[in-house]
């Protein structure tokens, strides 16, 4: 008989601690850095959708160490002079990379056949102090390019120096406000064009959703909002204006992961409709398939891939 | 006026050439650090292109586990 009516009282008492809790404002968590503020939003709706095929295996030699070789054969997009007609190229290339990925060091290098190699380290020099470094580093006289980030993180903000060739130096600041908000800020100095710019940036976030929104002066405000519907399924939306050129672009965007596939898509007020799909076909086997329609230029993108390991 | 040209030039040309006398060791020694910033860079930039890839197979073939050559040459 007692089993028949369950006990009140303890389930009022599992309620109480989720209404009445306060604040803690000395024991904030740390915020996402500042790079990756719209990172949430980005993972819907700037896809790395591409155009032919694309191959990539990858042989892990260790649990540290891999081997990555990756062909690319497709058309590639060269600038021209009117924004009407596109360019494109036919080229294949074949590019070699190695990773080494330690808890502290990480170290990734890619080198293409036509003697590009793009550097990528990342080193914890203290539990809180970490030095990032990425190049790209060319053949060609003056088209070498790169970069050093100094990131401190604290309890609850992180701050971040940069360092980048031509006389390029930024800083940026990000600091939780409240266990859901943080706020942060950011500097640079470009010494060839020369050019200053500042900007702010703002992030709230619950379990269920995300928004962030960034002004910097030149000229881009950016807001974007993710909500998650379920454990499967996010939506996506973002809105960039950018007040000197008075050009606005707002997409909406989807990302379903499922057991075997996950599908990402977007459509855009420039008339953009892409989509993503992943699919593991087996262990270690993945299937892409990339679309790219550009209905305002008529310029139509289609890739398909298998990346193995 | 013809004649006054030159001598005017002549008197500038002393007048700079002995006030960069006295700032001449100063300018020079930011120029020596310039130039060699500018070396140290090439040939850091030199050695970033063809030894990073290297570094990381070297640091990863001592790795542990340690990996054979073999496995690293093989295409399996």
């Amino acid at each position: 008989m007692a089993d028949l009516f369950p006990p009140l009282v303890t389930a009022q008492i599992d309620d109480k601690p989720k209404v009445d809790e306060k604040v803690d404002y000395s024991n904030l968590p740390c915020p996402v850095p500042y790079e990756e503020l719209h990172r949430e939003a980005y993972m819907s709706l700037k896809t790395d959708n591409f155009e032919g095929l694309r191959f990539d295996f990858t042989k892990g030699l260790n649990q540290k160490f891999a081997l990555c070789h990756s062909v690319m054969m497709g058309p590639t997009e060269v600038p021209s002079q009117s924004p009407d007609t596109t360019i494109k190229i036919p080229t294949a290339h074949y590019e070699f990379g190695a990773n080494y990925v330690d808890p502290k060091l990480m170290l990734v290098g890619r080198v293409m056949t036509d003697g590009r190699v793009s550097a990528r380290v990342r080193a914890d020099l203290t539990e809180k102090l970490m030095v990032k470094a990425n190049a790209m580093l060319t053949n060609e006289p003056h088209m070498s390019h790169g970069m050093f980030h100094f990131d401190y993180m604290g309890s609850d903000y992180r701050a971040q120096l940069q360092f980048g060739n031509s006389a390029l130096i930024g800083a940026s600041y990000i600091q939780s406000v409240t266990p859901r908000l943080s706020l942060g800020g950011e500097v640079f100095w470009a010494g060839v064009p020369r050019k200053s710019g500042v900007g702010y940036a703002a992030r709230y976030e619950t379990d269920k959703m995300v928004a962030s929104g960034q002004v910097a002066s030149t000229g881009l405000a950016v807001m974007n909002y993710v909500q998650k519907v379920s454990d499967k399924v996010s939506l996506a939306t973002d809105f960039s204006y950018n007040y000197f050129s008075r050009e606005t672009v707002a997409s909406v965007g989807y990302d379903y992961i499922l057991r075997q596939s996950r599908v990402r898509g977007k459509i855009d007020s420039n008339g953009v409709a892409s989509a993503l799909l992943e699919e593991r076909l087996s262990m270690g086997l993945n299937f892409l398939i990339s679309a790219e329609l550009d209905h305002k230029k008529k310029d139509y993108k289609f890739g398909f891939g298998l990346t193995v390991g | 006026m013809a004649a006054k040209g030159p001598l005017k030039l002549k008197a500038k040309g002393r007048k700079g050439s002995k006030g960069s006398s006295s700032s001449s060791t100063s300018s020079s020694k930011y120029e020596l650090f310039k130039d060699w910033t500018n070396w140290s860079l090439k040939k850091a930039k030199v050695a970033t292109h063809y030894g990073f890839i290297p570094l990381i197979i070297v640091v990863g073939m001592k790795s542990d586990p340690k990996p054979h050559l073999f496995q690293l040459l093989s295409p399996v």
